[in-house]
């Protein structure tokens, strides 16, 4: 007990730290939750359209302008060639369209009129385009099928105003997940951070080298001594892992306890043992005090960014994703997203999360053999 | 008389240096053995080796009879060892610290509460016991390590250097220490630069240089092989060649220096040495402030015999 009760007392020194990194986590847990709603949404985009219109605005020419009024956001331009060559180089204007003067005469005479594009080419560019095919094709079928002006424009606004009701299918809570998944993921940097610092520090105190010198003439198996050590940083290790798992469950209530919840616990424990890993590695190679600060700052915080604990992984660039696949922290975090939008926990689905684990466990094994090697070389060189 | 440690040709190996060349020593029971010698002479080397925590190339050492080694566990518990670098935790109070260091000898939480008291007894701490490392002066400190070394009240204590950079009160504190752990029936190896401390604390000495044991003996016996009797230093100003010259063909005069005005005088031997120089400065009327005779110093000892200074 000499020990672990000394670990804990030089634990209570790092305690600050500790609470700091956990005051953290729940500040951006409880912003995240009242950051509203994180479901699918679809909103149609409107494309900046300008119309040149040398027909008069009556009949199938005002339908066709109101059509595109509807769909689009309408942008007057001076009907100047350097104005709308500008318009489209600085993107003010997405699509051109222009109107022949003659044409609702010769659509009603089935001449087909030639109407007139300038576009910018881009993705709004090409929506345009649907709109005025899709336009195009129901009144040519009209106009074949129908004699009359007006009946023709009657179906076509029936046909073309109509909207449609989008929902996805799915059983998931995809809000709550959401907030779960964000909260672990958060989680990767306050449990590397947490462990990091505090085992470097223990470390760094019970094995400076004066009073290592000591503990190793004592009458105290040394061996013993450091399974002792290794037990109690473990321990305080899993103590964290599960205060933040209970954070969770205060946070989002009994809603978690669902099959996402199990694998969201695997992992962040597979995680934890991990960053438990990192941190011996860590405290065997620094013997600096003041460099721990600046250390777990750039393994914590480093990795986070890098593997998509901050920023989604959609929105980090390619050479980023590259790097962050020779970080533990990247297995972790992809394996809470996949749950995310897990529906079923079958085989097949749980494969890819099944690897991201191995990957974890690999990762936890190579950091244990190099301690291992690093640590035995330097008793040997103090030997 | 019982040997309680038994060093037989140590030899220590580093690459092409020979740290340690062919040592043999014993330590008696209750006896304060000083270990003396410069920086880099294989002290604590020597110490590391006895203590198991180096590996060496060729020797034996036994300890209580038996032979030293890393899993000696029965053999380290009757050892306390206080290292020259204050080795505590800095995040424990005083009585946690030795509270820690003793812990790893005595499981029995009774008999280390009195083991405790009496160590911070010991070196005089009692009334800093709730104090952090950080808010004790240096002295302080020292005496905090040695407590955390002599709390398990070893039968073998091994003291490296323990007053280095130590006020005088707290070493006169330390020396008390020492002296009360002596008459308590501990075997003690002492390691120091403080020649005085040694003169006044050990009942033998071994002067180390370059790995090998040059001198050892008592005190009394060691200056004997320095052949030097008496050393005379005045403070004259402004003192001429010729006289330097003069007093160098004194009958007993050994050795002249003369230095930003204090002239040292070595006698070989001889009674009356003081009152002839004075008689002659007397004599020549130089005028001189001050002047003392002195005894050779273990320092004058090693001067001596290796021809360089202690602290070299």
């Amino acid at each position: 007990m000499t020990v672990f009760k000394t670990f804990l007392k030089v634990l209570r020194s790092c305690k600050g730290t500790v609470i700091l990194y956990s005051v953290i986590l729940i500040l951006f847990a409880v912003l995240n939750m009242k950051s509203g709603d994180n479901s699918f949404n679809f909103i149609a985009e409107k494309p900046d359209i300008f119309i040149i219109n040398h027909d008069q605005r009556e009949g199938i020419t005002e339908n066709f302008i109101h059509y595109f009024e509807e769909n689009a956001n309408i942008v007057n331009l001076k009907n100047d060639e350097s104005a709308i060559k500008d318009a489209l180089f600085y993107r003010d204007v997405n699509y051109i369209i222009t109107i022949p003067s003659n044409f609702r005469e010769d659509f009603l005479k089935h001449k087909n009129p030639i109407i007139e594009v300038q576009s910018t080419g881009d993705y709004m560019a090409s929506l345009s385009q649907m709109m005025l095919d899709r336009y195009l094709r129901f009144a040519n079928v009209y106009n074949d099928t129908f004699s009359s002006e007006e009946e023709v424009i009657e179906h076509l606004t029936d046909t073309l105003m109509k909207t449609v009701d989008v929902q996805v299918a799915s059983k998931l809570d995809t809000d709550h997940l959401t907030q779960v998944t964000n909260y672990y993921n958060f989680a990767n940097y306050s449990i590397l951070a947490g462990c990091v610092f505090v085992i470097c520090m223990i470390l760094f105190s019970f094995q400076r080298e004066v009073i290592r010198k000591r503990t190793m003439i004592s009458s105290m198996n040394y061996k013993k001594y450091n399974r002792k050590l290794l037990f109690s940083n473990g321990l305080f290790a899993i103590f964290l892992w599960a205060f933040y798992v209970l954070v969770s469950i205060v946070l989002f209530g009994t809603s978690i306890f669902t099959s996402h919840f199990i694998f969201y616990l695997l992992n962040s424990f597979l995680f934890t043992l991990c960053a438990l890993s990192i941190a011996f590695l860590i405290g065997n190679l620094i013997h600096n005090r003041e460099a721990m600060n600046g250390i777990v700052n750039v393994i914590a915080l480093g990795s986070s960014f890098l593997c998509g604990a901050f920023v989604p992984v959609e929105y980090l660039p390619s050479f980023v994703l590259r790097i962050a696949h020779f970080l533990p922290s990247y297995w972790y975090i992809n394996t809470n997203e996949r749950l995310k939008t897990m529906e079923s926990f079958q085989l097949e689905t749980l494969k890819p999360i099944l690897m991201n684990m191995v990957v974890l466990i690999f990762f936890i094994l190579l950091f244990v053999i190099i301690t291992n090697i690093i640590s035995s070389k330097l008793r040997r060189k103090s030997a | 008389m019982k040997s309680i440690v038994q060093v037989k040709n140590l030899t220590k190996e580093y690459k092409q240096l020979r740290a340690i060349d062919d040592l043999s020593f014993e330590v008696q029971k209750g006896e304060i053995l000083g270990l003396l010698g410069p920086n880099g002479s294989g002290k604590s080397t020597t110490i590391n080796c006895i203590l198991s925590l180096l590996n060496f190339s060729q020797g034996s050492i036994q300890i209580f009879g038996s032979e030293m080694g890393p899993n000696a566990y029965q053999l380290k518990e009757k050892i306390g060892v206080v290292f020259q670098d204050v080795a505590v935790f800095e995040e424990l109070t005083v009585i946690e610290n030795i509270d820690y260091f003793c812990g790893l000898y005595v499981r029995d939480k009774k008999l280390r509460k009195q083991y405790i008291e009496d160590a911070l007894q010991l070196v005089g701490l009692e009334e800093f016991q709730s104090f952090y490392p950080k808010q004790l002066s240096g002295g302080l400190l020292r005496r905090l390590n040695i407590a955390c070394g002599v709390a398990h009240k070893p039968q073998l204590i091994i003291l490296d250097e323990p007053t280095v950079a130590v006020d005088p009160q707290s070493r006169n504190n330390i020396l008390d220490g020492i002296k009360t752990l002596r008459n308590q029936g501990a075997t003690i190896i002492y390691t120091t630069h403080y020649m005085e401390e040694v003169e006044i604390l050990c009942n033998r000495v071994i002067i180390l240089d370059k790995g090998k044991i040059i001198a050892s003996g008592t005190t009394d016996e060691l200056k004997a092989l320095a052949k030097l009797e008496e050393k005379v230093t005045v403070e004259v100003s402004d003192l001429e060649e010729k006289y330097i010259e003069e007093i160098s063909q004194f009958k007993n005069a050994q050795d002249v220096t003369y230095h930003e005005g204090i002239l040292c005088i070595s006698y070989k031997k001889g009674k009356n040495n003081l009152v002839e120089l004075m008689d002659y400065l007397k004599k020549e009327k130089i005028l001189y402030h001050k002047i003392f005779s002195e005894r050779p110093t273990l320092n004058d000892v090693f001067l001596e015999l290796t021809g360089k200074d202690l602290r070299d």
